[in-house]
């Protein structure tokens, strides 16, 4: 009985022992377990200097490219400078050329093409009550009246008989007909002109204006607003 | 014998348990204690083994030297001084000395029983 408790309290002691052994190894492990897991990976000293060369590589990198990028900002202020100087000089050569494409209209030496009138001069009807035929007859200086309206009213261009009008046309009375530019044409006399129709129509039919006169004149006036008038441009010029 | 077995496996799980934290530098002396007890426990089979076992020297040496091998990392630390590279190296040489020792009466132990 004695020894039996004797080996009891042995045993108990052993215990004690064995408890605290297993505690503080279970405790060592698991303390060490989360200073490895809160350090993260174990990296070698090699590691460790391939991670500075790395690091120094992509700091070259972001140092390079922010000069590159500062670089490339250059160019593009450059280039946006170049493309404003070649927009205005564009700018320049298209007025240019709008301007030439409208002096070369005047001159008539493109065919063109718009909405204008056509107005029709005939000679008045026979009348036995007059004695002198010029009085119902259609003159040059008729058609000066109607052309020189319609420049004033802002034609672009006009022609006589389809004879077209440049800034060094004559047009001479001759007889039965009228000359332009040294074709002769006979009655009646259609003056085509280029321009905007509502302009050119009302700018002719002013009471007291060039209608009037005409018609005063016994002849025989009529007025056409066209669309889609063509004029070739002028032979030799 | 099951008993101490059961002690160590219950003191197992309560290490594992526990979720007290303690700061980097202590840790040391934990291990320091671990080696501590290791040593005894290992001084304490072969006393058995060579039939001088003796309770009360065994259980206090074990708490002593668990006690005293955490104290004296301690001390190092705060003098500066790594002593409980000290305790390692005495340890470690006494843990061997004991594994070696054990292993010898085990093999006599063994040849002996063999030749009967």
């Amino acid at each position: 009985m004695l020894k039996f408790r004797k080996l009891k309290g042995n045993q108990v002691v052993l215990s004690l022992v064995a408890l605290v052994l297993g505690f503080l190894v279970a405790f060592s492990y698991s303390i060490t377990e989360r200073e490895s897991e809160s350090k993260g990976p174990v990296i070698t000293d090699k590691q460790w200097e391939q991670n500075i060369n790395l690091k120094k590589q992509l700091a070259d990198q972001v140092t390079k490219n922010r000069e590159l990028q500062t670089e490339l900002n250059d160019k593009h202020d450059l280039v946006r400078e170049f493309e404003q100087e070649l927009a205005q000089e564009a700018q320049v050569f298209f007025n240019l050329a709008e301007d030439a494409e409208k002096y070369r209209m005047y001159l008539g030496k493109v065919k063109v093409k718009g909405n204008g009138v056509q107005v029709t001069l005939k000679d008045g009807e026979y009348n036995p009550d007059e004695k002198n035929i010029n009085n119902y007859l259609v003159h040059e200086h008729h058609v000066f009246k109607v052309i020189n309206e319609l420049y004033i009213s802002g034609a672009s261009a006009i022609s006589v008989n389809g004879k077209r009008l440049t800034h060094q046309s004559y047009i001479v009375c001759n007889g039965p007909v009228i000359t332009v530019d040294g074709s002769p044409f006979p009655a009646p006399f259609v003056i085509t002109a280029l321009g905007d129709p509502e302009v050119l129509s009302s700018a002719l039919n002013l009471t007291g204006g060039v209608k009037d006169q005409l018609v005063n004149d016994s002849i025989q006036f009529s007025l056409e607003e066209k669309t889609g008038v063509i004029m070739d441009p002028i032979l030799g010029g | 014998m099951w008993l101490p077995l059961m002690g160590l496996i219950i003191g197992v799980i309560i290490g594992l348990l526990t979720d007290i934290r303690i700061p980097d530098e202590y840790s040391n002396y934990l291990s320091i204690a671990i080696l501590a007890a290791l040593d005894t426990l290992f001084g304490g089979i072969r006393a058995q083994l060579q039939n001088i076992y003796d309770e009360k020297v065994f259980v206090s040496g074990f708490f002593f030297n668990i006690l005293l091998a955490a104290s004296l990392a301690f001390l190092g630390v705060h003098l500066g001084v790594d002593l409980y590279l000290a305790a390692v190296f005495a340890f470690g040489v006494r843990l061997f000395q004991n594994i070696a020792v054990i292993r010898r009466i085990l093999l006599t132990k063994w040849t002996t029983n063999e030749e009967k």
